[in-house]
């Protein structure tokens, strides 16, 4: 049986930030990294993401992470 | 944890007020998360919660409560997991995979965090080594708004060095936080 083969810190790393593009219809792109990992590597990179958001949360004085803080940014851009 | 009825802030998202909606969000975001769990293998969850939080926004002026608690939750999860089959069937189309399962998740709040705990962060993290605590300040600042490319070259690094930095700044900081007592794990499970 072959090892399963570690997958990429960077591309973990890459996956955790919570920046997505955007489609040509508005539409939020998956991270071009999670592309790059297989089944295992977007299972820890799900771990990931959401043990760093704990902590954004602890750090942030309004108790959001990053991925609430994008997700603002966005509807006030969108703001009449 | 505790287990509110977060339609307390329903009023005032429904006026339009994203702040409130803030509220909200950082209320159910961990639970919203968790119900995506099982799709973490076929889509990219984090993208999926983005999408399925702008979608709740968009709806909530039109969303009636049906008297039970946590309407716009309930609604949000289903908006959540309809978004992520979507995406599944549509990459399905590439590489066929299994159907995740898995009911969702009641929804929990977690605590405040204590006030010593943070501070005790806060200091881990100013104590990180020049290099990897700018790395993991710029991605924290720039609130998901701005890729890593851009944070990378704002840092004169390149995109893989900036990375390397972040990991090595989270390794720091949970040694740093170990080395005081915390269990990141156990305070913020």
């Amino acid at each position: 049986m072959t090892p399963a083969v570690p997958p990429d810190e960077t591309l973990l790393e890459a996956v955790t930030s919570a920046f997505r593009d955007t489609d040509p219809r508005g539409g939020l792109r998956s991270h071009p990294a999670w592309y790059d990992l297989d089944e295992d590597g977007r299972r820890e990179a799900f771990e990931r993401v959401t043990r760093a958001r704990r902590l954004e949360v602890a750090l942030d004085p309004d108790g959001l992470s990053t991925t609430g803080r994008a997700v603002l940014a966005r509807i006030r851009r969108s703001a009449p | 944890m505790t287990r509110p009825d977060l339609d307390e802030h329903l009023a005032e998202i429904q006026a339009g007020d994203p702040d409130a909606f803030g509220r909200w969000i950082a209320a159910a975001e961990p639970t919203l998360r968790e119900t995506l769990r099982s799709f973490a293998a076929v889509v990219d969850t984090e993208a999926v919660l983005q999408e399925a939080l702008l979608r709740v926004w968009q709806v909530a002026p039109r969303f009636v409560r049906d008297g039970e608690p946590n309407g716009l939750f309930r609604l949000a999860v289903r908006i959540a997991r309809n978004l992520a089959v979507s995406e599944r069937r549509r990459r399905a189309r590439e590489d066929v995979e299994a159907e995740p399962e898995g009911p969702s998740a009641p929804l929990v709040v977690m605590a405040p965090v204590d006030p010593l705990l943070r501070r005790r962060i806060e200091e881990c993290r100013d104590a990180l080594p020049t290099k990897p605590g700018a790395a993991l300040r710029a991605r924290l600042g720039a609130d998901g708004v701005e890729p890593d490319e851009l944070l990378a070259e704002r840092l004169s690094m390149r995109v893989n060095t900036f990375l390397q930095n972040i990991t090595r700044a989270r390794r720091l900081l949970a040694e740093c936080l170990e080395g005081r007592g915390v269990d990141l794990a156990q305070e913020l499970p």
